[in-house]
C-alpha cells in the first residue's frame, strides 16, 4: 500500500496533470491565505499562487515524499514571494527577515488591508488587521504555526531557520498581537 | 513569588504549549504558576483567543483563480511533454548519427584496403588517400563558405 507522500511524489515525477488538479483543489484555500499573509494585496497573492503551481509542475521531482506536501508547497510559494519581493523592492526580503529586532508598528485602524475583505467576524477582523500590523516573520510563523497547522519543526522547514527563531517569532508574534487581545476583551 | 523571568517563560510556554512541545515536568511548573499568577492566566486566555481568532479567519479562492490555474498547470504541462519528446528525437538522431558514421567509416576503410590490394598503392599514400576523401569535401566547403561570408561582408560594406 502506497501512502499519500509517496503516491504524490510519483505523481509530480509524472507530472501527471489530474494530481496536479486534485492537488490545486486541496490547498487552494491555504496557499491562497498563506500568500496573502505575506504579500498583503489580493492580486499579487493570486499571481502568486498560479506561479506557486507552475513552479510545483516543473520542480515536482524534487519533492522527495518525506516530508508532509503541504511543507514543500508552502516553501515553493515561499521563494516565489521573495523572487517577487526581490524584483519589486532594492532591499530584498531576506534583510528584512534577517532584522529580528525590528520594531513593530504601532496599533494603527482604518488602514485598508487584504483581510479587511476577506474577514466577515468582528473578532477575525480585528486580529486579522493585528496581523497586518505585526512585523513579516512574526505574521509568517502565526499563520503557518495557527492557520495552516504547521508544527514548529515544519515552520523550521519552510522558513529555512532555526527551530530557536521559530519558537521565538511565534511568541513574539503573539506578544506582538497583544494590543489587539485588549481590543477583543473591551 | 514569581518574578519577570517566571512571567516571561510561562508566556513563552504558552504561545508554544499548543505545539505539543512542552514536557511533562514544564507542564507541571506551567500549571503551578498559572495558578498563582493572574497576569499570565489572562494572557492565556488572550492567547487563547488569538489562536481562535486566527483560525476563523476565512479566505477563500475562488472558483475562476482555481480553474485558470488548473488550465495553465495542464498547458505548460503539455509544453513540456513536448520538449521531453522533441529531446528524446534528438537523442534518437545524435545515437543514429554515431553509428551510421561507425558503420561508414568501417566500410569506406576495407573499401580502401580493397583498392590497395588490387592497385599495388604504397602503404604510406593510402591512409593520406582515405584521410583527404573524408576532408577534402569539409574543406572544399569550408572555403567555399568562407568565401562568400567574406563576398558577402565586401558586398554589404
Amino acid at each position: 500500500m502506497v501512502d499519500e507522500k509517496t503516491e504524490i511524489a510519483q505523481g509530480l515525477r509524472r507530472r501527471d496533470p489530474d494530481l496536479l488538479d486534485r492537488l490545486i483543489e486541496q490547498y487552494q484555500h491555504r496557499l491562497l491565505r498563506y500568500l496573502l499573509s505575506l504579500t498583503r494585496n489580493r492580486a499579487t497573492a493570486e499571481d502568486l499562487f498560479q506561479e506557486t503551481w507552475i513552479r510545483v509542475l516543473e520542480r515536482g521531482h524534487q519533492y522527495d515524499g518525506k516530508h508532509e506536501f503541504s511543507t514543500w508547497l508552502f516553501s515553493v510559494s515561499r521563494h516565489l514571494v521573495i523572487d517577487f519581493f526581490r524584483r519589486k523592492q532594492p532591499a530584498s526580503l531576506d534583510a528584512l527577515l534577517d532584522d529580528e529586532d525590528q520594531p513593530m508598528a504601532p496599533p494603527a485602524s482604518g488602514e485598508p488591508s487584504a483581510f479587511d475583505r476577506v474577514a466577515h467576524r468582528e473578532l477575525s477582523e480585528r486580529i486579522a488587521v493585528g496581523l497586518d500590523h505585526v512585523a513579516y516573520e512574526y505574521r509568517e510563523a502565526l499563520v503557518l504555526r495557527f492557520q495552516e497547522g504547521l508544527s514548529l519543526d515544519e515552520i523550521a522547514v519552510v522558513t529555512g531557520a532555526p527551530l530557536g527563531t521559530v519558537k521565538s517569532r511565534v511568541y513574539r508574534g503573539l506578544s506582538a498581537l497583544e494590543p489587539w487581545m485588549k481590543g477583543i476583551q473591551a | 513569588m514569581t518574578d519577570h523571568k517566571d512571567h516571561e517563560r510561562a508566556r513563552q510556554m504558552l504561545a508554544l504549549g499548543d505545539a505539543g512541545q512542552l514536557p511533562a515536568l514544564d507542564h507541571a511548573w506551567l500549571d503551578r504558576h498559572l495558578e498563582a499568577c493572574a497576569t499570565c492566566r489572562a494572557f492565556a486566555q488572550d492567547a487563547a483567543d488569538v489562536v481562535r481568532a486566527l483560525r476563523s479567519i476565512p479566505v477563500a479562492a475562488d472558483r475562476t483563480l482555481v480553474a485558470a490555474t488548473q488550465m495553465r498547470v495542464r498547458q505548460r504541462a503539455r509544453e513540456l511533454r513536448q520538449r521531453e519528446e522533441r529531446m528524446w528525437l534528438v537523442a534518437i538522431s545524435c545515437v543514429a548519427v554515431t553509428l551510421t558514421a561507425v558503420v561508414t567509416n568501417l566500410a569506406c576503410w576495407r573499401g580502401f584496403n580493397w583498392l590497395v590490394e588490387r592497385t599495388h598503392v604504397s602503404d604510406i599514400a593510402w591512409p593520406i588517400a582515405f584521410v583527404a576523401f573524408f576532408i577534402v569535401p569539409v574543406l572544399a566547403a569550408s572555403v567555399l563558405l568562407l568565401a562568400k561570408g567574406t563576398h558577402l561582408a565586401d558586398h554589404n560594406r
